[in-house]
């Protein structure tokens, strides 16, 4: 795990005259999980933002597997798929059909045998794949998210809230899911506010306050970070 | 690359209803303009061939009961017309307001001319709602409420960054979403003309520019929604206000632009109005009763001066004495009759240089120059008539000044209306 894929050098944001990002860096090996945590306005999604390519550096850097994201999006969306907090995927649109379009976009082709495997792998159930996905529960449209991010193939994940809206079972489900995904190469950039999901699946966790990363906790072989240390640490930045 | 991006919008478009019914309503309403301009064509055309059926019937039968050659000039009409060409029903253009069809004698012709009843008054102001009226004023809110979410509606609903992290080559998904709808929007509103072209036969090269002038205009409308729209959106503005700010542009130009420049135009070119014609050339016949018969004469010899030792009168009533009046008539108006055509000149071309600041001016302006419905195609009718009321004259002076007995046979060769302006 040393081949750096996603990395953050000295990077500010700046939004008028609010400073959103300062200074923040950190870099997320091949095939590790890496969890921004913080709380709301701490910066997590601008984060994110930056390396999809929607929000502009103010200065800084900010690279997917060596290339910028200020002049080589083009090359990192093709590396990387996203899963984004609130699913608004296509209300006209099957279940099926969203994943086709969203495959197509990406110039992925994928057979309808692997669709159904990737939807069957993420559990959502077989008799709503052909129902229009304004019919979908929140935790539905989640799981097709998830499973248009797995059929993308891509190297590298950018997770926004992933487990928000997922009941218990799903959640656990995901993280397992996560872990094969890492396990198997992927790496996986998550940001979050939950503090104990974070902890069941990152490697890694920076703690973003304000902008800045305020502290950076990870695991110590093979056992996972410790919740309560990182709460408390949370707990005390969000007071 | 482009098809497939193109294919896989189009499939996505045509699922979505609201977009498959707003189409629709543009084919619906192109559909019903075209109808409407065939229609209107089909009334013009059908009252000139009626006219022109009782035109030689009733002259033969007025002609047969005549004596000397005087009443026969006097109690025949001509009807001159300009036939609406084939692509008149797509911009219907000034043929609203200008007259295109008269019933010519012999006598003063200014008043024959001007004096004419405006059968669609109410159509000078708001203009008809035929195919230009579509393509120059509709067509941009069209084009406006169907794009200037492009990118804002998205964000709107979440599913932007999804979108913009999966494209392969983000432009091409906005490109290609947009083309997908120009091209539904173009074929919406083309289908239904090329249908009416095929109808009435107009020549290819005509229709192929009527198409070209409604491609240029909805392509400008289209980049100028795309830009506008991503240009807010990145100043954090919402759909709405990215629709309101274009709905703006839209008023000022398709509106405010020509409203003011007609106003403009109107103040800073003047000249006499046609009831000024009417008049002048009205009270100088009228007056004539009662002038001796030199003041007639010195008139009329100034320009026909071949018919100088042909005045002698041997009543105080001559046919010749009161066709020369009448073209002295004319004369008296001549001057004021030039300056308010070249007062329709000149607006006409302020007019032009002014819809360079509107395309929907200059787009309207385009489809009638193309359909031989503009302010040129009047003026040249106009002229037509003139000119066949001078072959008139010339026709019957040497009858009426030489004397003789009448002869019917004499009126054969009589000059008979053609309109020159072609289709």
């Amino acid at each position: 795990m040393s081949e750096p894929v996603v990395v953050a050098e000295s990077l500010n944001v700046r939004f008028a005259d609010q400073c959103v990002l300062d200074d923040v860096g950190f870099t997320v090996n091949r095939g590790e999980v890496f969890a921004l945590l913080g709380g709301n306005g701490a910066g997590k999604s601008t984060t994110l933002k930056t390396f999809l390519g929607t929000v502009a550096p103010t200065s800084g850097s900010a690279s997917v597997l060596g290339h910028s994201v200020t002049s080589d999006s083009d090359f990192i969306r093709s590396k990387v798929a996203y899963l984004p907090e609130s699913v608004m995927l296509y209300g006209h649109l099957t279940g099926m059909e969203n994943i086709e379009y969203f495959l197509s976009l990406a110039d992925v082709k994928r057979s309808a045998s692997d669709i159904e495997a990737a939807l069957k792998r993420v559990a959502l159930q077989a008799d709503t794949w052909h129902k229009k996905l304004a019919d979908y529960s929140k935790g539905m449209r989640q799981k097709t998210a998830i499973a248009l991010a797995l059929l993308r193939s891509a190297p590298v994940l950018f997770l926004d809230e992933p487990t928000s809206g997922l009941d218990p079972s799903a959640i656990d489900e995901f993280n397992q899911l996560v872990t094969a995904l890492s396990e198997a190469g992927s790496t996986v950039f998550m940001v979050t506010h939950d503090v104990y999901g974070a902890c069941q699946v990152a490697h890694r966790i920076g703690l973003l306050d304000q902008g800045k990363i305020v502290g950076v906790f990870e695991r110590n072989g093979n056992e996972l970070i410790d919740t309560e240390q990182v709460h408390t640490a949370f707990a005390k930045r969000n007071a | 690359m482009l098809f497939a991006d193109f294919y896989r919008e189009m499939r996505f478009l045509s699922k979505q209803r609201y977009i498959v019914l707003f189409l629709s309503a543009v084919f619906a309403l192109s559909a019903f303009a075209v109808w409407s301009g065939l229609h209107e064509t089909k009334l013009q055309q059908a009252t000139i061939e009626r006219l022109l059926e009782k035109d030689s019937v009733d002259r033969e039968n007025v002609l047969a009961g005549q004596g000397d050659y005087g009443s026969a000039a006097y109690y025949s009409f001509h009807v001159t017309y300009s036939e609406p060409s084939s692509l008149a029903f797509a911009a219907m253009g000034q043929r609203d307001t200008f007259p295109w069809k008269h019933r010519i004698r012999m006598l003063a012709l200014e008043g024959q001319i001007y004096e004419t009843d405006a059968e669609n008054p109410e159509l000078s102001l708001f203009g008809r709602f035929d195919f230009a009226f579509i393509v120059s004023v509709l067509l941009p809110i069209f084009v406006i409420l169907l794009l200037h979410d492009l990118r804002s509606g998205e964000k709107e609903a979440g599913r932007y960054d999804l979108l913009v992290a999966s494209a392969k080559k983000q432009h091409k998904l906005w490109l290609s979403r947009a083309l997908v709808i120009t091209t539904g929007l173009a074929l919406a509103m083309l289908v239904p003309l090329l249908v009416g072209a095929a109808i009435t036969q107009a020549p290819l090269a005509k229709t192929v520019a009527m198409v070209l002038i409604t491609l240029a205009h909805l392509l400008f409308w289209v980049v100028v929604t795309v830009i506008a729209g991503r240009m807010m959106l990145a100043r954090g503005q919402n759909s709405p206000r990215i629709a309101s700010a274009l709905l703006g542009v839209w008023l000022l130009a398709t509106v405010i632009v020509p409203v003011v420049s007609d106003t403009l135009i109107n103040q800073s070119i003047t000249g006499p109005n046609g009831g000024e014609v009417v008049l002048t050339q009205r009270e100088a016949v009228n007056g004539a009763w009662d002038q001796p018969y030199s003041v007639t004469w010195d008139e009329f010899l100034k320009t026909h001066p071949e018919w100088a030792d042909y005045t002698d009168m041997e009543s105080s009533f001559d046919w010749k004495w009161y066709y020369g009046f009448q073209q002295a008539g004319d004369q008296h108006a001549a001057e004021l009759s030039k300056a308010y055509r070249d007062t329709i000149v000149r607006k006409d071309v302020a007019a032009g240089k002014a819809s360079l600041m509107s395309p929907a001016m200059l787009t309207q302006r385009l489809m009638s120059s193309l359909a031989s419905t503009d302010i040129s195609a009047s003026l040249a009718y106009e002229q037509d008539v003139r000119d066949f009321h001078a072959s008139l004259r010339q026709f019957y002076y040497p009858l009426l000044f030489k004397g003789g007995e009448f002869e019917l046979e004499q009126l054969a060769d009589m000059p008979l209306y053609q309109q020159r302006l072609s289709n």
